[in-house]
């Protein structure tokens, strides 16, 4: 058997093609990775100033995603009327780890950060003695905001 | 009387046939070429007088030849034909060769995978011819252009065919000052040939070492056949870069690599018996590896040619030529043609390259070929 037929027989098109190709596979990947290795070593000494870089990149971006969307607005509602409700039960001035305190006992969860948020905006505020007062014209503001 | 005449007809002169006398004469040639003529002498002077002592008549039975059990040059040729010798030269060229060029500049790594054509068309060459599939795979590895590699797949797929086969490729490589040029010259034109390349980046010693053990990974997952030959040439590399092993890249690019390739290229001669070597088989295989070197050339030029037209700065593509495995000689050929169309091109360090990488591709395709025939 010679010629075509040979090579048809013995599927040598097929082993021809699949080859160059596998060869072809090998060294382009090689080289795609050659290529890349210099800068991915560059990236490697210097991986604590890109480390530092991502992580204040990351840091931006969150405080950038602050609340002052409708969500954020529900929650210092919802927290505004709980603590009104407990502020009212022990009374003006009040200290915050005693109002923290109840807050738990109460069964409310995360009172620090709510107690928080409720003094960023204004709606706890500090009587200059050490201890705090309840800002109803701030909740009165933004009970009128819901209502719109 | 009948004493002398006993012992006559035990001597080599009783039993020398025409076919050892053409033999003789060949291997007497390739030591000419070897040491008159510095074709490539390491290889050719060692096979030359391999074949001296493969084709002195002995009597059969007392374990002189070579194909004899219990015979020392049978002992010695078991590194040929278990494919240990190759590995060890493929590791002693690792431990010689500098792969900053390729690293510099890796898309001329493709002007290697493009020369490997001419190994799977001579493959078709030879199927066409009437060859089997093993005998034309050990024949299409010629055009890689790497003795080591071809010795190593012949051993592997057709070892009636190493002595043939070895002396083709050998010879051709010792040729390519011959048979590059004149395609070289066809297929580029005088424009190309004078395209100057930038100077290459620098290369980092953590690329260096990084390389070797990133390549052997990478190409045998995709190759497995091929662990052999290149996990012992990127050994090689290793040792040599790593500098605390300069003791081991020492002796692997001396002594290793000088044994191995004494003990190859004599034993690989001494199989060149005449019943082989003497028959029409030979005649295509001569003819084949030509062509496959032609074809090699040929792909590695006009791929650089293409490659052109989405590369910038521009490839000379006389490079394409150092594809051919045949290192370094290719690429010294590249310097020459270039160097005749501009004195000042030196293109000897670029083309080292495309020469370097054509020895991994030649390593790959022997392993594709290897799992191809015996899978």
């Amino acid at each position: 058997m010679q010629g075509l037929e040979a090579i048809i027989y013995h599927n040598g098109f097929n082993m021809a093609a699949v080859g160059i190709t596998i060869v072809f596979t090998a060294l382009v990947s090689l080289s795609l990775i050659i290529s890349q290795l210099h800068k991915l070593l560059i990236i490697w000494d210097n991986r604590k100033t890109y480390a530092a870089k991502l992580r204040g990149a990351f840091t931006e971006q969150k405080q950038a995603k602050q609340p002052l969307a409708a969500a954020d607005f529900r929650d210092v509602r919802e927290s505004a009327r709980q603590f009104k409700v407990l502020i009212q039960a022990i009374g003006e001035p009040f200290s915050l780890p005693e109002l923290i305190r109840i807050a738990e006992s109460f069964g409310i969860r995360h009172p620090c950060s709510k107690v928080s948020l409720l003094i960023t905006r204004d709606l706890i505020i500090s009587d200059h003695k050490g201890f705090f007062l309840w800002n109803q014209e701030a909740y009165n503001r933004i009970a009128e905001r819901s209502r719109r | 009387m009948e004493l002398f005449l006993e012992f006559f007809s035990n001597t080599g002169f009783a039993m020398a046939d025409y076919r050892n006398v053409i033999m003789l004469a060949i291997g007497i040639l390739f030591i000419y070429l070897g040491i008159a003529k510095h074709y490539e002498p390491l290889l050719l002077v060692p096979i030359g007088f391999g074949i001296l002592l493969g084709n002195i008549p002995v009597f059969k039975g007392l374990g002189l030849g070579i194909y004899e059990p219990n015979s020392v040059l049978h002992y010695l040729y078991f590194g040929v034909t278990s494919g240990i010798y190759p590995p060890l030269v493929f590791m002693g060229i690792g431990a010689m060769t500098d792969f900053s060029t390729l690293l510099a500049r890796p898309v001329l790594m493709l002007l290697g995978a493009a020369a490997q054509t001419g190994i799977f068309l001579t493959f078709l060459g030879a199927l066409a011819l009437g060859f089997a599939p093993n005998e034309a795979a050990s024949i299409g590895i010629i055009g890689g252009a790497d003795g080591p590699t071809a010795i190593f797949l012949t051993a592997k797929l057709a070892k009636e065919l190493i002595g043939p086969i070895a002396v083709a490729a050998y010879s051709y490589m010792a040729l390519v000052p011959v048979i590059q040029p004149p395609i070289m010259r066809l297929l580029t034109t005088r424009k190309e040939r004078l395209i100057r390349m930038e100077e290459p980046r620098e290369v980092s010693k953590r690329e260096k070492i990084i390389f070797p053990i990133a390549a052997v990974l990478l190409c045998c997952f995709i190759a497995p056949a091929a662990l052999p030959l290149l996990g012992l040439l990127f050994l090689g590399n290793l040792l040599k870069e790593a500098v605390v092993t300069e003791r081991l890249a020492q002796a692997a690019r001396t002594s290793v690599i000088d044994t191995a390739t004494i003990l190859l290229g004599m034993t690989v001669g001494a199989s060149t018996q005449a019943d082989v070597f003497l028959t029409g088989k030979s005649i295509g295989i001569f003819i084949l590896g030509a062509l496959s070197f032609g074809v090699a050339t040929a792909a590695g030029l006009i791929f650089a040619k293409i490659l052109n037209l989405f590369v910038k700065p521009k490839i000379n593509p006389l490079l394409g030529a150092a594809g051919v495995s045949a290192v370094p000689d290719s690429a010294r050929v590249v310097q020459m043609v270039g160097q005749e169309e501009d004195p000042t091109n030196f293109l000897l360090m670029h083309a080292m390259a495309p020469n370097v990488s054509g020895v991994i591709g030649s390593a790959v395709g022997a392993g594709i070929l290897w799992s191809f025939i015996v899978g």
